[in-house]
C-alpha cells in the first residue's frame, strides 16, 4: 500500500467532485443559448459541442496553462505563474466566461486555503490575488491548488477536462436536453477525447497556447445578452 | 476586510421575498442605512430588474449598481447553501469597494421548504411563507421554517379568501419555533413590516445607527 498515492487519489476525488464549491454548477458555457434557440437537439449534438469545447477551447488554452503552472509551481518560479495567469486571462475574450473563470478560481483558492497550510507557492498566489497582482483565473488557480495537494500533471489535466464535461452535462440535464442515462453515456464517450487532448497539449509552452472556436464564441457572447436565463454563462 | 452584515431571505416561489425587500429597503433607507441587494433568481433577472427600477431608478433609495441579479443554474438552494461561492464572490467585491454599506440583503431563488443559508453567506436567515400556500405551513415544518432566525408569514389579507386559519398557524408556529420569533405581515399594506425592520436593526445591526451618521441615535 502506497500512502502517498492514496493521498493523491483522495485529493483528486475531492477537487473533481461536483460537490466541491467552485460555482461550476451555475455555468453552461453557452449551452443554454443554443438550447433556447432550438439549435441543439439531443445527446449526439451535446457530445459534439463538448468535443469542440475541449479540442478547440479548453484543451489548447486552459490545459496548457494548467500544465505550465504545475511545472512552474514545482520549480518555484512564481514570475512564470504570474505570466501564465495574465496570458490565460487575456485569452478569454468572452466577458461572461472570463468573469466566471476568475470568480471560480478565486473561490477555489479560498476554499483550499482552509486545509492547505504553509505551501510557499500557494501562499504566494493567494497573497497575489489579494494584492491584485494576479487575476486568479481558474486553470492557473486550479494548478496551484493541485500542486499544493501533490497531484500530478496528467491527473490535474484530466480533472480539469472531466470537471468541464460534467458541468456541461449537468447543465444539459437541468435544461431537459438529455436524460440522466444519456448523460453518463456522454461522459463515457468523451473519455477518449479527454485522453487525446491531454496527450496533444501535455508538453506545450504557454507561448503555444491557442483557441479557435468562433461559432462557440458567438454563442457564448449571445448568452450574455439573454434576458431570461438560468445559468451564469 | 470589513464585514458587512448580511441577511439571507429564502422561501417558496411567490411567497413575497422580493416584495418584502421592496418594503424593507425604503424603511431602512429612511433611517439612513445604506443597503445592497443580491437577488438569486432561478430563471431570469426579473426580480433584480424590478427592484432596481422600483428602489433605485424611480426612488433613488440606493444606487442602481447596488442591486445585483445572479443566475443559479437551476439550483437555488445550491447557490446559497452547498456552494455559495458565486454569492461570496460578489459580497467580497462589495466589502472591498463599498465599505460604506450597512447591510447586504441576499434573496434566494424560489425554492422548497428545506432551504437554508450557509452560515458563511448569511449572518441572519429569514424564511418567508404565505397563507395562500395553505395553513398546514408552518405545522409541516421543514428546515427553512424551523431553523431560520425569523419566520415571516405573508399575505395575511388573503387568509379568509383561501380558508387559512391564522390562529392555527400562530399556534403551530409557536410550537415548532419554540422560542424563536415569527411575524405575520401583509406586504401590500406594510402591515407588520415595521416589526421586521425592528428585528433587523436589533438582531442584525445590533442597534447601531447607519455608518453615515454613527453619532446619532436610531429612530424608527
Amino acid at each position: 500500500m502506497n500512502i502517498d498515492e492514496i493521498n493523491e487519489e483522495l485529493a483528486v476525488m475531492q477537487l473533481s467532485d461536483s460537490f466541491f464549491p467552485t460555482g461550476l454548477f451555475a455555468t453552461s458555457n453557452g449551452l443554454e443559448f443554443l438550447f433556447s434557440k432550438n439549435q441543439i437537439k439531443g445527446a449526439e449534438d451535446l457530445r459534439n459541442l463538448i468535443k469542440i469545447n475541449i479540442e478547440q477551447q479548453i484543451g489548447p488554452s486552459d490545459c496548457v496553462a494548467l500544465g505550465n503552472t504545475l511545472e512552474n509551481a514545482g520549480n518555484k518560479n512564481f514570475e512564470k505563474i504570474i505570466q501564465t495567469d495574465e496570458i490565460s486571462f487575456a485569452m478569454k475574450s468572452i466577458k461572461e466566461i472570463r468573469n466566471a473563470s476568475v470568480n471560480s478560481g478565486i473561490q477555489l483558492v479560498k476554499c483550499v486555503s482552509e486545509f492547505v497550510k504553509e505551501n510557499e507557492i500557494f501562499d504566494q498566489y493567494q497573497k497575489a490575488i489579494k494584492e491584485k497582482k494576479v487575476h486568479g483565473i481558474f486553470p492557473v488557480a486550479f494548478a496551484v491548488c493541485c500542486s499544493a495537494l501533490n497531484i500530478r500533471k496528467e491527473k490535474s489535466m484530466t480533472m480539469l477536462l472531466y470537471g468541464f464535461t460534467v458541468s456541461v452535462v449537468g447543465a444539459a440535464l437541468r435544461l431537459g436536453l438529455i436524460q440522466h442515462l444519456e448523460g453518463q453515456k456522454i461522459i463515457h464517450d468523451v473519455k477518449p477525447i479527454i485522453i487525446e487532448t491531454i496527450a496533444k497539449n501535455f508538453d506545450k509552452s504557454i507561448f503555444d497556447m491557442w483557441q479557435f472556436a468562433p461559432q462557440l464564441d458567438i454563442v457564448q457572447m449571445s448568452h450574455e445578452k439573454m434576458d431570461s436565463k438560468m445559468f451564469i454563462t | 476586510m470589513n464585514h458587512i452584515p448580511r441577511i439571507g431571505i429564502g422561501g417558496p416561489v411567490g411567497s413575497g421575498k422580493s416584495m418584502l425587500i421592496e418594503r424593507l429597503v425604503p424603511m431602512l433607507a429612511k433611517i439612513g442605512y445604506s443597503i445592497s441587494i443580491i437577488s438569486n433568481d432561478v430563471i431570469s433577472k426579473e426580480d433584480a430588474d424590478r427592484m432596481r427600477t422600483n428602489l433605485a431608478t424611480k426612488r433613488g433609495l440606493l444606487p442602481e449598481n447596488m442591486v445585483i441579479g445572479l443566475a443559479t443554474g437551476g439550483c437555488p438552494h445550491t447557490a446559497v447553501r452547498e456552494d455559495p461561492s458565486m454569492n461570496l464572490s460578489i459580497i467580497e467585491e462589495m466589502e472591498e469597494n463599498h465599505p460604506e454599506l450597512d447591510l447586504i440583503i441576499i434573496e434566494s431563488g424560489g425554492d422548497n421548504i428545506t432551504t437554508t443559508f450557509s452560515p458563511i453567506l448569511a449572518d441572519y436567515f429569514m424564511y418567508i411563507i404565505d397563507v395562500a400556500g395553505g395553513d398546514k405551513y408552518p405545522r409541516k415544518g421543514g428546515l427553512g421554517i424551523e431553523s431560520c432566525d425569523l419566520l415571516v408569514i405573508n399575505k395575511i389579507d388573503l387568509a379568509e379568501l383561501v380558508g387559512a386559519n391564522l390562529e392555527s398557524m400562530k399556534k403551530d408556529a409557536e410550537k415548532i419555533r419554540k422560542e424563536k420569533p415569527f411575524e405575520f405581515i401583509n406586504c401590500k399594506t406594510d402591515q407588520g413590516v415595521k416589526d421586521i425592520v425592528e428585528h433587523i436593526i436589533h438582531d442584525v445591526l445590533f442597534d447601531l445607527p447607519p455608518k453615515s451618521i454613527r453619532s446619532e441615535k436610531v429612530q424608527i
